[in-house]
């Protein structure tokens, strides 16, 4: 009998430690971050997954989470009173059924809003999240990209992310000089996971990096190229030696050389993404997670 | 005794597996298909109005709000286009008329929120509205042009029912545009209208095309208003808004089928159906059961997808 139990203690232990490696998904993937590969493409989705739900509310963070995106892009701002709250906009006119600036109202004030859905359609039941609320909501799954936080609410945003045991599940990213954050943030720039922007419109975008490469050293740069003659397109060689990650935007023409979501729709997803990730992208942000996802394991793109 | 730890050790590995698969099929599946894959739904346009003239059968057909709005912009022809290929039964469109007096498809009074552009769509030239683009659900422009009614009209003929909302005032110049593109028979008209008004107002359309008076179950004439359209030559359908779902009159609409008007409830919103809505609806599809068990057989919604998934498993779609 006492064998019968303790291999019964076994045995929910290990389910248990199953149960408990299935809950720590989000350290997979900042593995994959960390270890950029052409067999794994990280799949971000841009606010959420917004056709389904609200963007940057509850809703569309879990429906990312039930889809098995990597990374969820999520805006956050600071109101009146000093809460981190999901918000793209400097107001809340078009996302929510209220009106006026996040930093000109309090949390309380926003939690009597309702968020709208995508195209407008009002009567949603779904309040504005607080940064806390999605962090204890992702933890242990997913891992986020705070937009928005760059070079104002860092601070702000890591008192939350050392409150919910958090710090290693959020990607703060950037456009400024090293420099400039350093000065800034000082020493709080080795304890977070950054990742520079790499704009095409930066005249220095090579020296941008080096500074970085020389100092913090990240692992991942989100790459914007209008076309294939600038800079920044070139530097994807760079990254490769490195090997450093490259997280290319689907989004719209201007981020990617018109390789978008949009152009997947229209004429089938090599054109668009297939050709990002020819290109050397790591990871690729979408407005499309679930066709996007459908993709890349189609391609044998997700090999864990 | 092996065996039996070794039978709780399957069961183990059998619940996990179980509960596993069971969160696989919670994921529903609204995204658009990329590669062609088993749906093709297309149902011919004289089932589709043979269905919607039938209010006994047990058929539920599905009304697209705005077209299917999360996947390409609202009011876009690919919105249209999205419905068609899912088996949608009717797209919902909205009609404005330009300054110089075309008919195009958008939803607010200024095209702001919808388009890269600025400004009321009444006073705003053709010319004008053909250089701008549609933006998507988060304000984001596309490929992707404002369309004419005409164009909407000529993808919809002999494919999906089509409800012009907004077109009620000027639907003169509305009929001209399905007549020129052979789409008279697949149009619905709705009014929150009394008979009276609308033989006055819209007579000479009500053997044309297809109206369907809005009755408004909080108002107290309400009863009297579906009396009233039911002593003769009843309409296809009734448009009922039910903001509670204890209202009594819900009883009635077994006998209104009966008599030969088909029932329409929008899940769009909690206040069209008692809360019994899609944002609901989503999480759990079993709310769509409220529909079924009321006998309502006409349902807009904001999730097509999933309640065409939903009556297709109970056998209540084609």
């Amino acid at each position: 009998m006492k064998k019968i139990i303790s291999l019964l203690v076994v045995n929910l232990l290990f389910s248990s430690l199953v149960y408990t490696q299935e809950q720590h998904r989000a350290a997979k993937i900042l593995e994959h971050l960390k270890n950029p590969s052409n067999e794994y493409i990280l799949a971000v989705s841009h606010r959420g997954d917004w056709r389904y739900a609200p963007e940057n509310s509850l809703q569309a963070i879990q429906r990312c989470i039930d889809l098995g995106v990597d990374i969820i892009e999520l805006d956050f701002r600071l109101t009146k009173d000093g809460h981190l709250i999901a918000m793209h906009d400097e107001t809340v006119n078009r996302t929510t059924n209220g009106n006026g600036n996040v930093d000109e109202l309090t949390l309380d004030q926003i939690r009597k809003f309702r968020l709208k859905n995508a195209a407008g359609v009002k009567h949603s039941r779904q309040q504005v999240p607080t940064l806390e609320e999605v962090m204890m909501m992702v933890k242990g799954k997913v891992m986020v990209n705070l937009d928005k936080t760059e070079s104002r609410w860092v601070k702000e945003a890591y008192e939350v992310l050392k409150r919910t045991g958090t710090i290693d599940h959020a990607i703060f990213k950037g456009n400024d000089d090293f420099d400039v954050m350093r000065e800034k943030y000082g020493s709080l720039m080795d304890r977070i996971i950054y990742m520079p922007k790499l704009w095409s419109e930066n005249k220095d975008v090579r020296s941008y990096r080096e500074k970085f490469e020389t100092t913090i050293n990240p692992f991942y740069y989100e790459t914007l190229f209008d076309n294939t003659e600038v800079e920044t397109f070139k530097m994807i060689k760079d990254l490769k030696k490195d090997n450093d990650g490259f997280l290319a935007i689907a989004l719209w023409d201007e981020l990617c050389a018109g390789k978008t979501d949009e152009l997947a729709m229209l004429e089938g997803p090599e054109k668009a993404w297939g050709w990002l990730v020819e290109k050397g992208a790591t990871a690729v942000m979408t407005d499309r997670p679930d066709e996007l996802l459908k993709y890349l394991e189609q391609k044998g793109l997700r090999n864990e | 005794m092996k065996f039996i730890v070794l039978s709780f050790n399957l069961l183990l590995v059998g619940l996990s597996l179980s509960c596993k698969q069971e969160k696989n099929n919670k994921v529903l599946d609204e995204s658009t298909v990329l590669v062609e894959k088993n749906t093709n739904h297309l149902i011919s346009i004289d089932s589709l109005i043979a269905n919607l003239e039938d209010s006994n059968n047990n058929q539920v057909m599905v009304v697209a709000h705005r077209g299917d709005w999360r996947n390409a912009p609202e009011n876009s022809l690919q919105a249209i286009e999205n419905c068609i290929k899912m088996g949608v039964d009717m797209v919902e469109i909205d009609v404005r008329e330009t300054k110089d007096g075309v008919l195009i498809l958008m939803h607010d009074e200024a095209i702001d929120r919808t388009t890269t552009g600025k400004g009321n769509v009444s006073e705003l030239t053709w010319e004008y509205l053909q250089t701008l683009d549609l933006q998507d659900g988060i304000g984001h422009s596309t490929s992707h042009k404002i369309p004419t009614l005409e164009e909407a009209l000529v993808i919809t003929k002999d494919k999906i029912l089509v409800n012009l909302d907004k077109s009620y005032e000027i639907f003169d110049k509305c009929f001209k545009v399905a007549q020129k593109t052979g789409t008279v028979n697949q149009v619905i008209i709705k009014g929150a209208k009394t008979r009276n008004e609308v033989e006055k107002e819209f007579g000479q359309y009500l053997d044309k095309v297809y109206f369907m008076p809005i009755v408004r179950l909080a108002n107290p004439d309400a009863p009297r208003m579906v009396e009233d359209y039911l002593k003769d030559s009843v309409p296809v359908a009734f448009e009922f808004t039910v903001p509670q779902d204890t209202i009594a009159f819900i009883e009635q609409f077994d006998e209104i089928r009966e008599k030969g008007s088909s029932v329409w409830v929008n899940s769009l919103w909690p206040q069209h159906n008692g809360g019994h809505d899609d944002e609901r609806a989503v999480l759990d599809q079993t709310i769509y059961d409220w529909f079924i068990n009321n006998n309502i057989d006409i349902i807009q919604t904001d999730r097509p997808q999933v309640l065409l998934d939903y009556l297709r498993s109970k056998n209540l779609h084609k």
